[in-house]
């Protein structure tokens, strides 16, 4: 029988002696803005979710990777690289979308209904650190995320494009060098697309931008199903708004009324199908750095705003 | 900021607080904190009312009242985590709204609740770096505070595993963790068992004697009687009464004698030397032993035998 001994205080006679070593302790200025503190928050954030065992929806991922190479066997080669890009960075839209979304919800309102917020703001923790913290942390785990999906993807296209590579080599054995060239040229260039790298960022950077609105939405949300649904909504809503408004342009009149309403619109419902880059990408379609540019600004200003708005509401908010 | 050495004030020096510092540890003035009812602005909850409060550096001060008194709401206003309607607090001097007047503050929320998938040693780290502290000195600090409280064995542990007296514990120790001046505990000793609540009792004394000020709240009289200097008693949010408990609980004119091995003769010498006075024997009756006594010792023969086996 194992008997734990959480029934016997020991107060060591020495602990005065040994507490007096921290004297010192609290010598330490107050700083006004620590980052150590907010890194404690953001790994501890990191390590709740992993333990939350979130990374579940990767497997997903490799399942799907695994599924439609399998299925993709009968087409030809420019045909299955096309497929296999479009299905994964779709796939990775999507997680990384869904990862932040329901990553993000519960954070704040399981601290505020568990109490655990009252014990961290009972330290010299500002409240503005403590949100940053929580949403560093789930951008990390979006990152994370990012990076192994992609790797996965990367590593499943290399594998498929060395195969096609070996199938045509045996196919051409006598073939005239130039000729095999060329054939190989056009492999490789069907396979991996040097603009797939800037639009994985920019896939990563809306995850971001959705994590950052969902964090918003929970300051003020009663549940946690609320806030998702409205963030499903509001995922929907900002990739149709943009075909919605030239839509609504055509027919009426850009006049100053329009105008403030569609602006209000795009705050509330980030316009996101201008992030979805790699749509053309995967068309072969290169795009512009002052596009890519353009586009990570605004995802980068996005995700600082909500954050910033997120903060503001939590910090008059009562516990 | 802390250039007393306070802990060279002696057990001696007493409740008051041995070296006079310029501020209280702890001021509330005309406190009132009304929670708004929804869809009824007009309408709203009195938690606590008018409550002006002057708690000394180095004190014991317990904080009475039934539940719904408004004891948690003062603490939560106290340490900033709640906005009072009116009024103001301060910790040493400085406003409770701002975050460093938390630095040296330890709390233990009422019932409290870590996140249940870190392990003890791993929450103890978290609160730890919260307050600054990090490498072998934070190290060194979780270790004394998992021994102080008795989870040394269960340090590996997720939070999740622990019952409800272990979650107490491991709360004590976060609130100890940067060693604060004043810890501010919402009822301590609630969901422990017996002979936890006097190991608490024991260590909120050590405290004491360390001079760090003590705010606890408890609807445990006893437990109370035994550790305060001071207690405050509220009432529906208003404070009723206050003061030093010995002069609160002390009935002037009245002497108990508590008598080992009286022949009956002895007794009813005793009797009639106080019936010949002018005094008057109220009571009279045999010295029992306390539940509270009989069930520690009842289970600390328990534990011997698990031990042995
Ligand atoms: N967030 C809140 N919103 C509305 N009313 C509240 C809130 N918190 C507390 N109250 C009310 O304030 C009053 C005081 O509550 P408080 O928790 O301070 O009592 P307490 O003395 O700590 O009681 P207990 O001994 O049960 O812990 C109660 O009537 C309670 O209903
Ligand atoms: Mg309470």
């Amino acid at each position: 029988m194992v008997v734990i001994p959480d029934s016997c205080f020991v107060i060591p006679s020495s602990f005065d002696i040994r507490a007096s070593s921290f004297i010192g302790l609290m010598e330490t200025r107050y700083r006004a803005f620590s980052i150590s503190r907010i890194l404690a928050i953001t790994l501890n954030t990191l390590t709740e979710l992993t333990r939350l065992r979130v990374f579940y929806v990767l497997l997903v991922f490799a399942l799907l990777l695994i599924g439609s190479s399998i299925f993709m066997a009968q087409f030809s080669f420019q045909q299955e690289f096309q497929i296999l890009k479009d299905v994964s960075l779709g796939a990775i839209s999507i997680f990384t979308s869904l990862l932040a979304i329901v990553a993000t919800a519960r954070l704040l309102p399981q601290d505020i209904e568990d109490r655990t917020v009252y014990t961290i703001l009972a330290k010299p923790v500002p409240r503005f650190e403590y949100v940053l913290g929580k949403i560093t942390g789930v951008l990390l785990l979006l990152a994370i995320s990012t990076l192994v999906m992609s790797a996965a993807f990367l590593a499943v296209l290399y594998l498929r494009e060395q195969a096609v590579i070996h199938a045509t080599l045996r196919q051409m054995v006598g073939a005239p060098p130039e000729q095999l060239a060329d054939a190989l040229r056009e492999i490789r260039s069907s396979a991996l697309n040097i603009d797939i790298f800037p639009g994985i960022i920019i896939i990563y950077l809306k995850a971001c931008l959705l994590a950052a609105l969902t964090l918003f939405v929970s300051t003020f949300a009663t549940t946690n199903i609320f806030t998702i649904v409205v963030m499903v909504f509001i995922y929907f809503i900002g990739h149709l708004q943009a075909t919605a408004r030239e839509y609504w342009l055509q027919e009426h009149s850009s006049g100053l009324l329009t105008r403030v309403f569609l602006a209000i619109v795009a705050l509330l419902f980030p316009d996101l199908q201008a992030f979805n880059l790699v749509d053309d990408i995967v068309a072969g379609t290169a795009i512009s750095l002052a596009l890519f540019i353009k586009t990570a600004l605004l995802g980068i200003f996005y995700t600082t705003m909500y954050t910033l708005l997120a903060a503001f509401v939590f910090y008059g908010k009562e516990l | 900021m802390t250039d007393s050495p306070r802990r060279l004030v002696t057990p001696e020096s007493g409740g008051g607080g041995g070296r006079a510092e310029a501020s209280p540890a702890v001021a509330v003035q005309r406190l009132t904190k009304i929670f708004p009812v929804p869809l009824h602005p007009a309408r709203g909850i009195v938690a606590v009312k008018d409550l002006n409060l002057r708690i000394e550096a180095g004190e014991v001060f317990g904080l009475l009242g039934p539940n719904g008194s408004g004891k948690s709401t003062t603490l939560k206003m106290i340490l900033g985590l709640v906005s009072p309607t009116r009024g103001r607090t301060e910790i040493f001097g400085r406003d409770s709204r701002l975050v460093e007047s938390r630095e040296a503050v330890g709390f233990l929320p009422e019932n409290p609740y870590f996140y249940k998938y870190l392990s003890g040693e791993e929450t103890l780290r978290f609160f730890g770096r919260l307050c600054g502290l990090r490498g072998a000195r934070l190290k060194e600090r979780i270790n004394e505070l998992l021994e102080l409280v008795g989870l040394t064995r269960a340090r590996k542990r997720r939070l999740g595993t622990y019952s409800k007296g272990m979650l107490q514990r491991i709360g004590l120790a976060q609130a100890l963790i940067h060693d604060p001046r004043l810890v501010v505990l919402d009822e301590p000793t609630a969901g422990v068992d017996p002979a936890g609540s006097r190991e608490i009792r024991d260590l909120i004394l050590d405290l004491k004697r360390r001079g760090i000020t003590v705010l606890l709240s408890s609807h445990l009289l006893a437990q109370a009687q035994e550790i305060c200097d001071r207690v405050g008693i509220l009432a529906d949010g208003v404070l009723v009464r206050e003061g030093h408990l010995r002069e609160l609980i002390a009935i002037e004119n009245q002497t108990e004698l508590v008598i080992a091995d009286a022949s009956p003769q002895l007794v009813s010498e005793i009797e009639s030397v106080i019936n010949r006075s002018n005094a008057k024997l109220i009571e009279r009756r045999k010295s029992t032993t306390t539940l509270e006594r009989l069930f520690l010792e009842a289970t600390k023969n328990d534990k011997r035998m698990t031990k042995s086996e």
